[in-house]
């Protein structure tokens, strides 16, 4: 796995996209801190382009790395190495690329400007949402023959998680707002990996008076040490879940 | 050396293959031939384990073929289309299939990368490649770990006549070593000068796998094209 790893590495690193993105999270997290003068504000602007836009980079740039490298993949499971071993490297290469990337793009800056618990879970959530991008992207790729369709449900997706699941969240809480829903607040938000972190982050940053009812219900559930290892817990099988199924479709493959 | 029994392999409703069992053996050059779309692509791919079998058993000298990679050790293949990373050159690929491999490299393959001029051509990257220089990019890693079984999947379609000569030169020199070899061609003069046995495939199904002889005394025609053509239109009777 090891050889794989460095070669998909060094393919990637080649491709000069995880340069272009290291150098946007970087200009991005400076330009924030340097234009607001309250650091906490600049966290919080920061939060919103780390929770929507990292999970959305690194499952386009995933899905869109495996099908431009299938010729080197297809070259590879034709020698003697398992495809599991082919997999995993490849899986592996990209998490630590887009992690170097959100490091030195996100973490390195903060930690010049604004250190403190907040930016560390602001850098947590980040590094473990970049990675959920890549394993779904892989999943997703692994699903889809077709290039073009593969970014499309990765785009939709990425929809979903951000926008859609969250405005049939309210919705339902709206329509429902006479029963006894409480509950399934935590459930529900639990099936969304960008939700579980921007709890987190909101509530680190407390903002979690402006979410009102449900705020009140998050603060009591997630703001505890409990709730903290819960929500990581989940991000993390959101981590291995899609990377177990790519691996299975990966066996399964004809290539 | 290896043996293909009962396979079968089917894409959604279509079957690509259905009950083909043949074998190949060492020291004999099998032109695999067929239409195309009969599967011959699809047969040398579920030898190579690119592709999964929905049924049937392959076995490469006792070893079945399955999970297990390290049989793969001893083949070589060379792709209809070779398609490598494009910002590699030709001499970084080279070493990198060599440390993936982990095996030593034959003298008689070194042989090829100049014979065929690669050589003078290490630091071009592969992108910028021509076709044909991909292809022989792609019969150099095919013959260059001493492989037991060499694949060859029209290997010289596409080739200027001097590197195609040397090609099938380094087929007749691995064929007197005892490799076996499998070789798909629609180009008959070339079926003729190098095979031994010829495997018929029509519509994913073996219509017949004969020893060229056999093929021309049976058929009473002396061009082996002609006796291929006489014969398949017999069985398909």
């Amino acid at each position: 796995m090891g050889k794989i790893l460095k070669y998909s590495l060094v393919n990637l690193l080649r491709s000069r996209v995880v340069l272009a993105y290291t150098v946007c999270l970087f200009a991005i997290t400076t330009a924030l801190f340097a234009l607001e003068s309250d650091p906490s504000k600049a966290l919080v602007s920061l939060s919103q382009v780390v929770l929507n836009v990292v999970p959305l980079v690194c499952l386009l740039f995933t899905a869109i790395q495996y099908y431009n490298s299938l010729e080197f993949t297809e070259l590879l499971v034709v020698q003697p190495l398992r495809r599991r071993t082919i997999l995993l490297g490849q899986l592996l290469a990209q998490w630590v690329a887009v992690s170097f990337a959100y490091l030195v793009g996100v973490v390195l800056p903060l930690s010049v400007f604004s250190p403190g618990a907040n930016s560390v879970m602001l850098s947590a959530s980040g590094v473990l949402l970049g990675a959920i991008g890549v394993s779904l992207g892989f999943l997703i790729a692994l699903a889809n023959r077709d290039k073009a369709r593969g970014i499309g449900v990765a785009i939709l997706l990425w929809l979903v998680f951000v926008v859609v699941y969250d405005g049939l969240l309210l919705l339902a809480l709206l329509l429902l707002a006479d029963y006894p829903i409480e509950p399934w607040v935590v459930p529900l938000a639990s099936l969304n990996p960008i939700d579980l972190a921007r709890i987190q982050v909101m509530l680190r940053i407390d903002l979690a008076a402006m979410l009102g009812y449900t705020g009140a219900v998050y603060k009591q559930f997630f703001g505890s040490l409990g709730g903290l290892l819960y929500t990581f817990g989940l991000l993390l099988v959101w981590l291995v879940w899609p990377a177990w199924v790519a691996l299975r479709l990966f066996l399964k493959k004809d290539f | 050396m290896i043996r293909v029994e009962g396979l079968s392999k089917r894409y959604g409703k279509l079957w690509a293959l259905r009950g083909v069992s043949c074998s190949f053996r060492p020291g004999e050059v099998t032109a695999l031939i067929g239409p195309n779309g009969s599967g011959k692509t699809t047969l040398i791919k579920s030898i190579l384990g690119a592709v999964r079998p929905t049924e049937g058993k392959l076995w490469l000298g006792d070893t079945p073929i399955g999970t297990d990679p390290a049989y793969r050790a001893r083949l070589g293949y060379m792709p209809q289309i070779g398609r490598y990373p494009d910002n590699l050159t030709i001499g970084q690929l080279l070493d990198m299939m060599q440390d993936l491999r982990g095996q030593p490299t034959g003298g008689c393959d070194d042989r090829l990368v100049s014979v065929l001029g690669i050589d003078r051509q290490l630091g071009k990257k592969l992108g910028a490649l021509s076709g044909g220089t991909r292809q022989k990019v792609s019969a150099i890693l095919a013959f260059r770990f001493r492989p037991e079984v060499l694949i060859l999947d029209e290997p010289t379609a596409g080739l200027d006549p001097v590197s195609a000569e040397s090609i099938l030169e380094a087929v007749g020199q691995a064929v007197a070593a005892g490799v076996a070899v499998v070789i798909t061609s629609h180009i008959m003069n070339e079926v003729e000068a190098v095979a031994n046995r010829v495997t018929y495939l029509a519509e994913g199904r073996l219509l017949f796998s004969e020893t060229a002889a056999d093929l021309q005394a049976r058929t009473q025609e002396t061009r082996l094209s002609a006796a291929i053509a006489h014969y398949a239109k017999a069985c398909h009777g």
